[in-house]
């Protein structure tokens, strides 16, 4: 009983930290992207980062989706 | 005025956050009632404090001040107010007045109707008779299965109070009458008052626009004045249209300043988590959601139910995905949004937590400073970062109310060459763009 909780405990630590990767790559490659067109064409600047916030907060919203499954398999475990 | 040179104001503007950073954290741990220290033997419950911040209570917590042998909770008792079909309304000042009437007790914070308390055996003992007619004579075994289903069926709940030493009290639960909680709880009075505050702002700021026609603006105004003008011409105008954005504009507006204004209000120390309650911002979600609805072109629908430009077996496979995307969209604004506070809530809270974990609740002063100067710096800096999430969350639930209301009002019916390829219908909701 113990150790189902305690791999439970720590499949959701390990999700965390998966989340948190996919998460870091989305927005990361999204930026990256972003500042490399914005330095192509400085002018389109403002439609690009319009564009940027976004699709990072589609990201986002994915991978609170994944935090929050987390969380609540944390609290489950108690 | 000499003393305003910008090195003052930026060292005035440092001074305070840390000031504002320091109390609404410390605050937060001194809500370590008497009953966290004493059930932990002089050590702090931190997990439970950073559940107790981001759910919603009935009291109004502040801090807790040192009292003889116990801490004193300075905080506000909001009053309950209860429908029950037994008794009809009533008011409960406190909440020890209402577990004081004998008509409920507090099942994890909920309010669950008792028809008495259990006080001898032989209110049970009536109970197993009962069983041993209704069997027919049969041998029924007394096991501690038999009593798990009497528990289990007849309710019964057994609630131990929050000191340890008074021992636990069997209550016979009362399955007959229905209760409607309809108090008002922490976080809705909390909204309450924001929305005060942003009556007050917005009704001098009216003010200030009639009284001085054709001026620059001026003190509050020219404080809110960027942000209007900043939400018309990048959010609604882009997305909603020259000639439709008006309508929605209001909306809008209220949208941004009221989720703004509750994640500051939540960065004060006084013990706010508007925000990063799921059940408000599911609130803000639907009134979204009910506009689109509203606003939805007959094109929309067509989308929905019907999807132009594709085989009919595909159209059958479409519909499904495009009813269940409808609600993604909703469902993602309200997590996107409950998930980014809370967790900056939390993240706060655990970071001044490791202070009270080392520290052993005082007991170890060498491990109590040795983490501090770690928690004071990322501490502030994750505080000075809710400041700019506070903003940016505001600023992306607005935007995308306004990108799926021009969504769906959008008349696609001429341009369905290009229109087909950015349909995507990800998790997240996805956007034509």
């Amino acid at each position: 009983m113990l150790l189902e909780a305690a791999i439970g405990v720590m499949g959701a630590g390990i999700g965390a930290g998966l989340v948190a990767i996919g998460a870091g790559l989305g927005i990361g490659n999204l930026a990256g992207k972003a500042l490399e067109s914005m330095a192509r064409q400085p002018e389109a600047s403002g439609n690009i980062q319009g564009a940027m916030v976004l699709t990072a907060a589609f990201i986002e919203g994915v991978a609170l989706f994944g935090e929050v499954v987390c969380l609540l398999a944390v609290l489950a475990g108690k | 005025m000499k003393y305003l040179k910008a090195g003052n104001i930026r060292l005035f503007w440092v001074t305070t956050f840390v000031y504002l950073f320091l109390i609404f954290n410390s605050l937060q741990f001194l809500q370590a009632s008497d009953s966290h220290a004493a059930a932990q033997g002089g050590e702090i419950d931190v997990a439970g404090i950073m559940i107790h911040h981001v759910t919603d209570t009935h009291d109004w917590h502040f801090f807790d001040l040192p009292g003889e042998g116990h801490y004193e909770a300075i905080s506000i008792d909001l009053p309950w107010l209860i429908y029950d079909n037994r008794t009809g309304l009533s008011v409960y000042p406190t909440t020890e007045d209402l577990l004081h009437s004998g008509k409920y007790i507090l099942e994890h914070g909920k309010v669950a109707p008792i028809s008495f308390e259990v006080t001898s055996i032989n209110q049970l003992a009536h109970h197993v008779e009962e069983d041993f007619k209704n069997a027919g004579g049969k041998n029924i075994e007394l096991d501690s299965l038999y009593w798990v289903n009497l528990f289990a069926r007849e309710h019964y709940v057994l609630v131990q109070d929050h000191n340890p030493n008074i021992p636990p009290r069997l209550y016979k639960l009362d399955m007959e009458s229905t209760v409607l909680d309809l108090s008002l709880t922490k976080t809705s009075l909390q909204m309450v008052l924001v929305g005060l505050a942003m009556i007050l702002v917005f009704i001098s700021v009216a003010g200030y626009y009639s009284r001085r026609k054709g001026q620059g603006p001026k003190g509050l105004q020219s404080f809110v004045e960027p942000v209007i003008v900043f939400i018309r011409d990048q959010i609604a105008i882009p997305h909603l249209g020259e000639k439709k954005y008006a309508r929605f504009l209001p909306y809008l507006l209220t949208l941004f300043f009221f989720i703004w204004f509750s994640n500051l209000f939540g960065l004060t120390p006084l013990n706010s988590n508007i925000a990063g309650n799921i059940s408000v911002t599911l609130a803000l979600a639907i009134l979204t959601f009910i506009i689109t609805l509203f606003s939805a072109s007959r094109s929309f629908w067509g989308h929905v139910f019907w999807f132009p430009g594709v085989p009919l077996p595909v159209k059958f496979l479409m519909m499904p995905v495009e009813i269940v995307g409808m609600f993604t969209k909703p469902f993602a604004l309200t997590v996107r949004l409950f998930a980014n506070i809370a967790a900056g809530h939390l993240m706060l809270l655990a970071l001044i937590g490791l202070i009270f974990i080392l520290g052993k609740g005082g007991q170890s002063v060498v491990g109590g400073l040795s983490i501090s100067p770690l928690t004071l710096a990322f501490g502030l800096f994750i505080y000075c970062l809710e400041f700019l999430v506070a903003v940016v969350q505001a600023y992306v639930f607005t935007l995308l109310t306004a990108v799926f209301i021009g969504q769906a009002m959008a008349d696609h019916s001429h341009d369905h060459a290009e229109d087909h390829s950015s349909t995507d219908h990800a998790l997240a909701g996805g956007s034509h763009h």
